[in-house]
């Protein structure tokens, strides 16, 4: 291991399936996102330069899949995380904000994230990172209570949950019931460990799953986060999915 | 009888009134599928009042109670002349529907204004958080979230108080 990226003499930056999201083609190929504040590393992670034709340069940001279960389930082959340009994000589980970074990047300037996390400790880092990216709104606060912050968050497009605790379906739809639009969608990442070590993983996958379908949740897909993490499994679906499917008139 | 709702936003308190609240029925189905259509939503809920805060300090004050559920001598201010007046040993005319049960109890407490918190107002409220800027005038698309993001940050600072030390002091 060491600096697959150096110099980006031969890097060439290509855009991944999913919008917001970018691949650099090196040596290695590497998952990265367009750094919203260029000259800048939140976590001391590798940045590339590219040049365009006309002379302006932009600057990407390596993503880990080690670090990131996002870019894990990315990488998994996921077929699609909602989060893109403009897309208003609800981040529970924000921890220190190396994923938030991510997508603050992918979302933009046009989009809006709203980071819940409740350590002290790493919210700090959050707070900080979040003052050079205006478009992440910081919120120390228990995610099991939703109407503590409610004051502080719209309506969102997307949930992202990485809360790691055993109600976190429970944590997920209460915070659906307040700020998920109608057709909105969520993402979810299950630790199996954290919620019943005693059976088997996809056991606590299936039956995490029918707690979501009795919450309103519609699952659509699951990957698993082999290699990068150990029995963990990324759900996603939509939220309250209209029954009828409207047919373009 | 009249259902108002109040609705807490980073800019400032809003207070709505359900319209035909007989005709739904309190029938949180029907409330669903009309909230995501504005022009459904805003012939059922109409904007009664608002009031922006007066500064980024206020507005702290104000989350930190909304957080905790308790009333603000703003709030009670708000509500009391906004609301239809309670008159003693008569049976009020309307609700208020609150979000958190905790504070609509302490609004009762205090004012004598019955208050409300179900299944049936937080649909009302997810209405009304959807289309929140579009039924306040003055408000230009983005201010909001401006205002959500200066107020998080004030917010979140204070909960995480920087120390020297680094050293985390939980609050439980």
């Amino acid at each position: 291991r060491g600096g697959g990226m150096k110099g980006g003499s031969k890097v060439v930056v290509e855009p991944h399936r999913h919008e917001g999201v970018f691949i650099a083609k090196g040596k290695e190929d590497a998952l990265c996102t367009k750094n919203m504040v260029p000259g800048e590393a939140v976590y001391n992670e590798k940045r590339v330069s590219v040049q365009n034709e006309d002379g302006t340069k932009v600057e990407y940001r390596v993503w880990n899949p080690f670090r990131s279960k996002l870019a894990a389930a990315v990488l998994g082959g996921v077929d699609n995380i909602w989060i893109k340009p403009g897309a208003r994000v609800l981040y529970l589980g924000a921890a220190s904000g190396t994923t938030v970074s991510h997508v603050s990047d992918i979302v933009g300037p046009d989009g809006v994230v709203y980071a819940v996390e409740f350590s002290h400790r790493s919210g700090r880092d959050l707070v900080n990172m979040a003052k050079k990216r205006t478009n992440v709104i910081p919120i120390i606060e228990d995610a099991r209570h939703p109407a503590k912050y409610r004051m502080l968050v719209g309506m969102v497009d997307v949930i992202f949950s990485d809360v790691a605790q055993p109600d976190q379906a429970r944590i997920l739809a209460l915070n659906a019931s307040y700020f998920l639009k109608a057709g909105g969608h969520f993402v979810i990442s299950i630790k199996a460990n954290c919620i019943d070590s005693t059976v088997p993983a996809e056991a606590v996958f299936a039956q995490e799953v029918k707690k979501l379908q009795a919450d309103q949740f519609k699952p659509v897909e699951q990957v698993t986060l082999e290699p990068f993490e150990r029995d963990h499994a990324c759900v996603v679906g939509g939220y309250r999915v209209p029954k009828k499917q409207k047919t373009a008139a | 009888m009249a259902l108002y709702v109040l609705y807490e936003s980073a800019s400032g308190y809003g207070l709505f009134l359900a319209h035909g609240i007989d005709e739904i029925g309190q029938n949180t189905e029907a409330v669903r599928s009309s909230v995501s259509d504005l022009n459904r939503f805003g012939k059922v809920v109409k904007l009664a009042a608002f009031s922006p805060y007066e500064s980024a300090l206020d507005a702290l004050n104000q989350c930190n109670a909304v957080s905790e559920g308790q009333m603000t001598d703003e709030l009670r201010n708000f509500l009391e002349l906004t609301l239809p007046k309670v008159k003693e040993g008569k049976k009020p005319k309307f609700s208020l529907g609150v979000a958190e049960p905790k504070l609509g109890s302490h609004i009762y407490e205090v004012t004598k204004i019955p208050c409300q918190s179900n299944e049936f107002v937080l649909e009302l409220l997810r209405g009304v958080r959807l289309h929140f800027d579009r039924f306040i005038e003055n408000l230009k698309p983005g201010d909001l979230e401006k205002a959500q993001l200066g107020l998080g940050h004030s917010y979140s600072r204070a909960k995480v108080k920087f120390n020297v030390n680094r050293v985390d002091n939980m609050v439980i």
